[in-house]
């Protein structure tokens, strides 16, 4: 009998293989996923995708429901939901993103050399963690976009900044236990430089906690946009955020209740999606926490 | 054990100044001539530079801290832009926030534990996997759209509740509590999804324990089981989560109040960034921190009554 035999796979193919399998059993996950690249989509081509400009008014319908021309209604100047919906995403999309981003490329060095190189540095970088930590994150925030000036860049910006403390608790956190692995110590034994053994060794193998732990922070740097804009703290009117909608709403919620109910969803099924993804994540790289 | 609150109590007070330290600057780097704000209109060089000397705005930073901090300490947080004492307005606001986040908490961790509890005890079950899904939405829905989803339902539509507004306890329980009943549900519920996810999987790791099997050998009742042995060693995680979970509380109480126009404290944050309040800003975000810091304080300590472990290993900080 004649065989195929198996094309021999490296070692990292195969466990790509393994965890695409284990990811693509999760429905929860997978369908999270579509609904985040579909999320991330809409925002990148607002100008393709929306029916009408975020601008464009339509004053023969003023407040109305939903129909035909305008699907999920218009506002107090006949602009369209949907299209303010779908152009706000690009703001949501954007703070969510490029928060977590400046988060971690702040955070995680933070913490890697304070958990590495312990000692002094690493005693101050934890107390002035513990001294940002005594600030809610909103509070922080708030208070940041309050110094920077309402925009969304600004915006963006103070909650990457809110989000950096518990963030370098982590990895400082992680780091710690990572130093004390024997592979570490084998690293230590054959004479590699701490850049090789932070860079090499204990870097790549925190990178499953920090993803799960991206995912996590976006929905919360998501809905931290909106309240920011929404206190009229971050995306100014008329530029549409689905903050600024959901302030907008709120003298119509007797006449358009849509107004305040449909840009919420939005924040709802991105922010679920995030969430679960994290959830689908955390139970594929780290198996031990299947339940 | 004295030791241990001491060292722990050290190191809130570092916190605590530190964090002062940081708000003083933090608010001295908003953008905008204070001068300008306490004059409002008036723009004259001789009554700004008046207010300069009034206020000790020529001062070195590091003398104007010493002052601040120093009055700070005696409870005198300055005057407002209005000339209004500001501990005196925080002291008027701050019951409002109480009463709102006494309201949440107490929905919250019933909410919470109980969801939790029985989605542990019934693991797989329809009830577990409906507790699980309500806590994953409650923790991806915004408080704020949540309070406008409830005003447009209860008040703008059913009518049963107030949309906004506050009355006092002590004038008339009843309009209080109707005032009150959608902010705190707002607030709670929130709450009650991250303790649910704690309580659960405290529960399942308490649960699947080496005591618990040695207690259903004994022959104990289930319910005993569960509510004397796996319940117990579960409340203690869940404490400290509690703690943690303080500052979302006051974070969702700035919105929360924004939204059902209560005059708390949430309010008066919002407001004095409006209105560009350095005095005012301070106080309110020192109050803030100060108390975070020494209810957790109370957490560690607690925690570290009801779980001996910790005081011993001291390792965890």
């Amino acid at each position: 009998m004649s065989y195929v035999e198996a094309t021999p796979l490296g070692a990292r193919a195969r466990r790509r293989r393994i965890l695409r399998r284990r990811f693509l059993r999760r429905p929860a996950a997978v369908i999270s996923l579509l609904i985040v690249v579909g999320a991330v989509l809409a925002a990148a081509f607002a100008r393709w995708v929306a029916p009408y400009s975020p601008d464009a008014t339509d004053f023969n319908a003023l407040l109305s429901g939903p129909s035909r021309e305008h699907l999920l209604g218009t506002d107090d100047l006949g602009r369209d939901t949907l299209s303010r919906i779908i152009w706000g995403a690009r703001a949501s999309i954007q703070a969510g993103f490029l928060a977590t981003v400046l988060a971690m490329v702040v955070a995680v060095p933070i913490g890697l050399i304070g958990g590495y190189y312990r000692g002094w540095l690493d005693t101050a970088i934890a107390r002035v963690t513990d001294v940002l930590l005594a600030f809610p994150f909103l509070i922080l925030a708030v208070g940041l976009a309050a110094i920077l000036g309402p925009s969304l860049l600004n915006a963006t910006l103070a909650l990457g900044i809110a989000a950096v403390p518990p963030l370098i608790r982590i990895a400082r956190g992680e780091t710690l236990a990572l130093r004390e692995e024997d592979y570490v110590r084998a690293a230590v034994a054959n004479g590699a430089n701490d850049a090789v053994i932070i860079g090499r060794h204990i870097l790549p193998n925190m990178t499953s906690t920090l993803l799960v732990q991206a995912t996590l922070t976006i929905p919360a740097a998501i809905i931290g946009e909106a309240v920011l804009s929404f206190l009229g703290l971050g995306v100014q009117p008329p530029t549409p955020s689905w903050g600024v909608m959901l302030n907008a709403a709120q003298p119509y919620l007797n006449e358009a209740p849509g107004l305040a109910v449909y840009p919420g969803l939005a924040i709802v099924i991105v922010a679920l999606a995030f969430n679960l993804l994290g959830d689908g994540l955390r139970d594929v790289l780290d198996p031990r926490t299947e339940r | 054990m004295g030791v241990f609150i001491l060292r722990k109590a050290g190191a809130a007070l570092i916190v605590v100044f530190l964090a002062s330290v940081l708000v003083f600057v933090g608010v001295r780097a908003i953008p905008g001539d204070p001068a300008l704000a306490y004059a409002s209109e008036d723009r004259d060089p001789k009554v700004l530079a008046a207010i300069r000397e009034k206020y000790g705005l020529n001062d070195p930073l590091p003398v104007q801290y010493v002052k601040w901090a120093g009055l700070a300490l005696q409870g005198d947080l300055g005057t407002d832009s209005r000339g209004l004492p500001v501990a005196e307005t925080i002291r008027t606001r701050i019951p409002l926030t109480l009463e709102l986040a006494g309201l949440a908490l107490l929905i919250g961790t019933v909410v919470g534990i109980s969801a939790g509890v029985i989605a542990a005890v019934r693991r797989g079950k329809p009830s577990d996997y409906a507790a699980t899904t309500a806590a994953l939405l409650g923790l991806s829905v915004p408080h704020f759209w949540l309070g406008l989803l409830m005003i447009i339902v209860f008040s703008v539509n059913l009518n049963w509740l107030p949309a906004s507004g506050y009355v006092p306890f002590r004038e008339d329980p009843v309009e209080n509590l109707k005032h009150m009943v959608m902010p705190a549900l707002v607030l709670g519920l929130g709450l009650s999804a991250v303790l649910m996810r704690q309580m659960r999987s405290a529960m399942l790791e308490s649960l699947a324990a080496d005591y618990v099997r040695t207690a259903r050998a004994k022959g104990l009742s289930e319910w005993s089981v569960v509510g004397k042995h796996a319940l117990r060693n579960s409340l203690i995680t869940v404490t400290t989560v509690i703690g943690l979970q303080l500052g979302a509380l006051i974070s969702g109480a700035v919105v929360t109040e924004q939204i059902f126009g209560i005059a708390g404290f949430g309010r008066l944050t919002v407001d004095s960034i409006a209105q560009r309040d350095y005095p005012l800003l301070q106080g309110v975000v020192l109050v803030v921190a100060v108390g975070y810091v020494v209810v957790n304080l109370f957490v560690d300590i607690a925690y570290s009554l009801i779980n001996p472990r910790i005081r011993v290993s001291g390792a965890r900080t």
